[in-house]
């Protein structure tokens, strides 16, 4: 199951202005803590964050909208969260913070068949991301026989990316997080 | 007795020096006496730093200081229209006819001088910039359409230092201009300022140590500028200026902050200006100037 939240909505809640600005630190931790609200009251679900209606994004409210989220996303135990209509602008003040906190987020758009991947990650865990969401669901045996890798480091990549919330675990089994 | 502070015809980033050694001067129970008489020309700097001066006595709690305006009709109207009687009249005791002209938001002032001291302040700040700065960036300047949000993000993040580290209110400008003897080009220019701690006393409590000897104002622009430190322990904190350097390199723009006695400055290549001076004459809080030069047009 995937949730939409509008950001638009959440941001004129928070600010009480007709501002569409994603701007200051303030703003930011009082848009995160109504994401949070959200995310944690939807059982583990998939939370979409649509940025579509968003005017600016600056870098401190990046920091605070989407790295700490995702840095709080290891504490919650079941944060998984797609950036769902991003602009270019958007995109870059987001992975400017996402690079300096070494993190990485599933990004998505209109034309997009799959997410994509904003922020740092190293090609290892790309690559196989790639295929997790190409494969739909598999073990590490699955995964290492398809890239011709050695299990223990498919294993590793596979419990960084469930770290990461990239990817969904299920005992054993991986899958990508918008496909549950 | 009143001390008398002049200042120069032309009040920019570098005459500012010239200012700042003459308000540091001199017996500091005095009244202070700003004397613009002589004013032919101020950039956003300039008027924002007057106010900051003003600022600075008023919460010192002096005597309220007198200010003669300038001599010439014209360069009353442009300051009016920039917005800075409206505020200097709440610092100063004015000496002088002051025109009573509306703010301009129509022509080379893309913002007046505008107060700040919120969250809700910068959100303001930022949605009148994209409405103005928009056509001038991509027209005037020959910018591409996406530097506008770049430069909306820079203005956010240089005024967000203000709410988040001064202690204080501050001021912001954005006016555009031709840079005729630096550069040659049209320019626009970005001016934060404000009357509160300054980087030094920001970042004393964690990054003094550190510095040993060398701390002080130029050790700690350093730090904040060229490394990036915060005086908060959020790992996310000091990514506003790394992104207006980054906004900066691409666009081929200047960023300069003087807080204290010194100034940092990240200098591209069409300018001549020194990375940090030190000792200069102390002034209150810290002030920020950001200049982005037009694309695509020859230098006159």
């Amino acid at each position: 199951m995937i949730h939409t939240i509008r950001i638009d909505h959440i941001l004129r809640e928070a600010v009480t202005t007709p501002y569409r600005d994603l701007v200051t630190r303030t703003t930011g931790a009082a848009v995160r803590s109504r994401i949070e609200r959200s995310i944690d009251g939807a059982g583990g679900a998939t939370m979409m964050l649509d940025f579509s209606e968003v005017g600016l994004v600056d870098f401190s409210c990046a920091d605070e909208v989407v790295a700490k989220l995702i840095m709080g996303a290891g504490e919650s135990g079941a944060r998984y969260v797609v950036l769902w209509g991003l602009r270019e602008d958007h995109r870059e003040a987001i992975e400017h913070v996402l690079t300096h906190h070494r993190l990485a987020v599933l990004v998505a758009g209109p034309d997009d068949e799959e997410p994509r991947v904003l922020g740092e990650l190293d090609s290892d865990l790309r690559t196989l991301l790639d295929l997790v969401q190409d494969r739909s669901a598999g073990d590490a045996t699955d995964y290492a026989a398809d890239l011709c890798w050695p299990l223990e480091r498919t294993a590793a990549a596979l419990h960084r990316l469930a770290l990461l919330r990239l990817i969904r675990t299920d005992g054993c089994t991986y899958c990508p997080v918008h496909r549950q | 007795m009143t001390r008398i502070v002049e200042i120069p015809p032309s009040l920019d980033d570098r005459t500012f020096e010239q200012f700042a050694q003459a308000f540091a001067t001199g017996d500091p129970g005095a009244r202070v006496l700003f004397d613009a008489r002589q004013a032919q020309w101020a950039s956003p700097f300039g008027l924002i730093g007057l106010l900051t001066a003003g600022q600075a006595l008023q919460e010192a709690k002096r005597e309220r200081p007198l200010f003669t305006v300038p001599a010439s009709e014209d360069v009353r109207r442009y300051w009016a229209r920039a917005g800075f009687f409206r505020y200097a009249e709440e610092l100063f005791e004015l000496h002088g006819r002051v025109p009573a002209v509306k703010p301009d938001t129509h022509s080379d002032v893309l913002l007046g001088v505008t107060p700040v001291r919120a969250s809700e302040d910068v959100h303001a700040v930022v949605g009148m910039i994209q409405e103005r700065a928009s056509r001038l960036l991509t027209e005037n300047l020959g910018l591409e359409a996406k530097a506008t949000m770049g430069f909306a993000m820079a203005l956010s993040e240089a005024c967000q230092n203000i709410v988040e580290h001064a202690g204080t209110a501050g001021w912001v400008a954005v006016h555009a201009y031709t840079y005729r003897k630096r550069l040659g080009r049209r320019v626009v220019v970005i001016a934060v300022s404000d009357a509160g701690v300054g980087f030094r006393r920001s970042l004393e409590g964690s990054q003094a140590k550190r510095f040993g000897d060398r701390w002080g104002d130029g050790a700690a622009l350093e730090a904040a500028v060229i490394q990036g430190v915060s005086r908060f322990r959020d790992p996310g904190r000091g990514q506003g200026l790394a992104g207006i350097k980054r906004y900066l390199t691409r666009w081929e723009g200047k960023l300069s902050i003087r807080s204290g006695t010194a100034r940092i400055a990240i200098v591209p290549a069409w300018d001549e200006d020194v990375p940090l001076t030190e000792h200069l004459a102390p002034f209150p809080g810290a002030q920020v100037q950001i200049v982005i030069p037009a694309h695509g047009e020859t230098p006159a």
